[in-house]
């Protein structure tokens, strides 16, 4: 009987043990910060960046990790790494920064090099449901240092016994039979590893006896070092919400940020010390007890002369040094990873088969999309008369001609799993919509920027009987004015008006070809962004528009490779054409005005002076939502605020998003919007109030427009032309121009 | 809880490197014997640091310059960085290593994302990968960012030619062909 219970415990651990494979959920990789002569990247910005890999400052010459400045010269061991398209051995650069770019990029002996990426930094893992994350360990990377302390802390007899420490057991028996329960525990490390791996929490004598068995078994099969390194990678260390980190490789990480044979003696002591219980000795709620724990182990590894006692104490005087808690775990972006990878794997493969996913995320554009949502949130709540009640909101940033998704926050509790509202908030977009119905007009070639439209009340009887009669935000009435002007202010009358000449159909279909993928209805108050939409959704339709009319799908995931480093997917940038590039252009052109002229003039404030930028405000009925939307030269971007029981904020676009948006673009480093001229297009002066050609000198309100060249536009009266400037002064203000 | 990687839907490999190897021989009209060569303008000189190419052009109105400025004539280079990718991905494609060349062509992006000379890369790299479609799609977005720069776009014209026949479209690509620029 019982050895055929023997028997049959024999197999299971055979069977399970041999064709072992951790659970490993999918790693995701932020893209790598990529240096090379002229990169924005500035001295202060590179150690930053350093800093944030966890590189630390000494010889660059005692190993990986590790770098060295010396004013405003850098001298970097990089580590190995992996990139999507390489695996790149250790590697010693030189780097020399001023106070806005890199000037010098050279290897170690000298040669120069043209571009160099630093280490691509992980972001989070695709873990499964119940929790368990790790980073798997082979042999070659157990330190030496680990390999004799967990023996000396957990097991002292591990090299001599056979799975069983028969004295060991004797002792906690005899405890557990005067006690009349388990208290006890005299487990070797191949018992630990067993009641880990095979057996549930209960504590039973039975399950002790299984346990044992097991244990032996186990011994009997596979070698000392085998069940070492197997007992590493499974061993419990520490929660992180849902998260359970097992494992000693992804515990190094989780407390240090780096790579476990990067440890100092202190560090491995602590995280050798946690074994006894992650919870009880959790450094982060317990300093204290972790401390006096992590000295403990420290005094026996000195006393067993696994280190010089003189660096024990030195150790032991060190304070805890732990990664900040939280930071850069960025769920909502996750979030967008794990959508964008279900449609080619599935859910088990992500959270266990220890895929790599190397993916667009800026984790700079990330902290300041971030930082700019909540500290508006806040002074907003505060300004807010409906107390007690807290404001959401959602951030996406772009890179618009790749269409790579570089940031995304998903409501205020940026590090918290939950409603994702950058993804899943769908709400009317207001007057977002607005440069569809505007570019819808361009198109036709029968309107452009100075083309005179009517804003002027207007009822319409729907089709239910009703009547609609839409107004201006503030119910005023604008007359006649350049469409570059309604679009500037966002009037409602006007784009109504145009929008109904235009035909319905026409605007939802220039929303479709820039990125819609819904069929909304036709009713005209979509003209006036009933449309409701994501803010995903809003950042594909306006990076159609930054990215001068082309649609870039928008792309989270660049590639996954399998758990040996062989590519498995890669997902390529692709663009097509969804409206006229000289449409675009001229729309593009009207849309910097609204930053200068029109609703959204607060935005270049925020930004450092002279950025040219382009965007929409957009605020709903009674100011449920407030949004904007927007670009730079180098970033599309898109906000949306509001509350989730979609009660009024009492906040336009304008007051609730658009700070937002600039706090964001400014963190990053952003050129103007500056789109190249298309061939059949130029710049003319017109009156922002009558749209009547005009010149600087001859009008006050003297706005500059793109138009199709030689568009005949009528001219202001006793402003016929301006006098022709000298070819000389063209040629200074070509310069002055060049220069700023 | 265990999952072994075999259970992974893995894509046919054998299949993957055969078809493009094919494509490479197969797509020699798509001009392999200019891909070999160093791109063909990067010798103007170095921009400026930081300032990519398409994004330092004089006609963009600044708000408050006076009378607008014909544009002088343009011509896009590569900054040293975007040149040896560029060269890293022509060998890669060389060596039919496609994913490689088009990862490296990323990171050349990345940097110069405005560049029409990158996209016209790209747009070979994707009629050597036989996908006309988004080659259409990367030359047409080249030849926009070229405007004003009739060399980069010849190039773009050509690629978009190519990629206008690959898929059938014969007559929009003598069309292409009659446009000005083409000469």
């Amino acid at each position: 009987m019982i050895a055929l219970w023997v028997v049959h415990l024999d197999g299971v651990v055979t069977r399970e043990f041999q064709g072992r494979h951790w659970s490993v959920p999918a790693r995701v990789f932020a893209a790598p910060l990529e240096l090379y002569v002229g990169a924005p990247v500035s001295a202060g910005d590179l150690e930053e960046e350093l800093h944030r890999l966890h590189y630390h400052s000494g010889d660059p010459s005692t190993g990986p990790g590790v770098y060295l400045r010396h004013g405003d010269s850098f001298d970097v061991q990089a580590r190995r790494v992996r990139f999507s398209d390489e695996l790149r051995e250790p590697t010693r650069v030189s780097i020399r920064a001023d106070s806005g770019s890199i000037t010098e990029l050279r290897l170690a002996g000298g040669a120069e090099l043209p571009v160099f990426r630093l280490d691509p930094p992980i972001v989070g893992s695709i873990f499964p449901v119940h929790g368990e994350d790790r980073l798997v360990l082979a042999p070659a990377d157990v330190p030496p240092l680990l390999r004799t302390g967990i023996k000396l802390i957990e097991d002292r007899r591990f090299d001599e016994h056979h799975g069983v420490d028969v004295v060991g057991v004797l002792r906690a028996l005899w405890a557990d039979l005067r006690a009349g329960r388990v208290v006890q525990g005299g487990s070797t490390l191949t018992q630990q590893l067993v009641k880990n791996y095979f057996l549930s929490d209960e504590q039973t004598i039975g399950r002790k006896a299984t346990e044992a068995i097991m244990a032996l078994r186990l011994e009997a099969h596979y070698s000392k070092e085998e069940i070492l390194v197997a007992y590493l990678n499974e061993v419990y260390l520490g929660q992180d919400g849902a998260r359970a980190i097992h494992g000693f490789g992804l515990a190094s990480e989780y407390y240090f940020a780096k790579p476990l044979a990067e440890l100092d003696v202190d560090e491995m002591a602590l995280l050798i010390g946690l074994v006894k219980g992650p919870s009880f000795y959790d450094p982060r709620k317990h300093p204290d007890r972790a401390r006096s724990r992590r000295n403990l182990v420290l005094q026996e590894l000195a006393d067993a002369h696994v280190i010089d006692p003189a660096a024990a104490k030195r150790a032991a005087a060190n304070p805890l040094a732990l990664k900040p808690p939280g930071g850069g775990y960025v769920p909502a972006y996750l979030d967008l990873v794990r959508r964008h990878l279900k449609r080619d794997y599935a859910e088990a493969d992500l959270a266990a088969a220890g895929l790599a996913v190397y993916t667009s995320l800026d984790p700079r554009a990330q902290a300041a999309a971030e930082l700019a949502l909540t500290s508006n949130l806040k002074r907003l709540d505060t300004a807010s008369r409906a107390r007690g009640s807290h404001l959401e909101g959602a951030v996406i940033v772009a890179e618009p001609n790749s269409g790579d998704v570089v940031a995304v926050v998903g409501g205020r509790e940026v590090g918290a799993d939950g409603f994702n509202r950058a993804l899943d908030a769908r709400r009317p977009i207001g007057s977002l919509v607005k440069p569809a119905v505007y570019l819808t007009a361009i198109e036709t070639g029968r309107y452009n920027a100075a083309t005179v439209i009517e804003d002027a009340p207007i009822e319409l009887k729907l089709g239910d009987g009703s009547i609609w009669a839409p107004q201006n935000f503030e119910h005023q009435v604008y007359g006649r004015v350049p469409m570059a002007r309604a679009l500037a202010e966002s009037m409602n009358l006007a784009t109504v008006r145009l929008g109904l000449d235009l035909g319905l159909p026409q605007v939802v279909e220039t929303l479709q070809r820039l990125g819609l993928e819904s069929a909304p209805t036709l009713n005209p108050s979509l003209l006036l962004g009933t449309v409701e939409m994501t803010p995903l959704e809003v950042v594909e339709v306006y990076t159609s528009l930054a990215n001068g009319g082309f649609r870039a799908r928008l792309r989270a995931v660049h590639a996954v490779l399998d758990e040996q480093g062989r590519p498995l997917k890669s997902f390529k940038v692709q663009v097509e054409a969804a409206a006229p590039p000289s449409a675009v252009y001229q729309l593009d052109r009207m849309l910097t005005l609204v930053t200068t002229r029109g609703t959204g003039r607060d935005a270049p404030a925020h930004l450092p002076r002279g950025t040219v930028v382009a965007g929409k405000t957009g605020t709903s009925s009674d100011t449920r939502d407030s949004w904007f939307a927007g670009f730079t030269g180098s970033y599309v971007a898109v906000v949306w605020v509001g509350y989730d029981d979609n009660r009024v904020t009492g906040l336009t676009g304008a007051a609730g998003a658009l700070p937002v948006w600039a706090d964001t673009l400014a963190k990053l480093k952003s050129t103007s919007f500056q789109p190249v001229a298309p061939e059949l297009i130029e710049d003319r002066w017109i009156g922002y109030g009558d749209g009547l050609e005009t010149t600087p000198g001859c009008s006050a309100d003297a706005v500059m427009v793109a138009v199709p060249k030689d568009t005949v536009l009528p001219r202001k009266p006793d402003c016929n032309s301006s006098p022709p400037a000298p070819a000389s002064d063209k040629i200074k203000e070509w310069f002055k121009r060049l220069i700023h | 809880m265990v999952q072994t990687p075999h259970s992974l839907k893995t894509r046919p490999l054998a299949l993957i490197v055969t078809a493009l190897i094919g494509a490479v021989l197969l797509g020699a009209c798509a001009g392999p014997a200019r891909l070999t060569q160093p791109p063909d303008s990067p010798t103007g000189s170095s921009p400026a640091p930081n300032s990519a190419p398409g994004t330092s052009t004089p006609s963009a109105a600044s708000p408050g310059s006076p009378t607008p400025v014909p544009p002088p004539p343009r011509q896009n280079s590569l900054s040293p960085a975007t040149l040896s990718l560029v060269t890293q991905a022509r060998s890669l494609l060389a060596h039919g290593e496609f994913d490689g060349a088009s990862s490296t062509l990323d990171r050349a992006l990345r940097i110069e994302p405005n560049n029409p000379l990158l996209w016209i890369e790209l747009g070979r790299l994707r009629l050597a990968e036989r996908d006309p479609h988004q080659a259409e799609g990367c030359s047409r977005k080249a030849l926009a960012l070229a405007s004003g720069d009739p060399n980069a776009r010849r190039q773009a014209g050509r690629v978009l030619a190519d990629a206008l026949r690959a898929q059938g479209h014969n007559q929009e690509a003598r069309e292409v062909e009659s446009q000005p620029f083409m000469n």
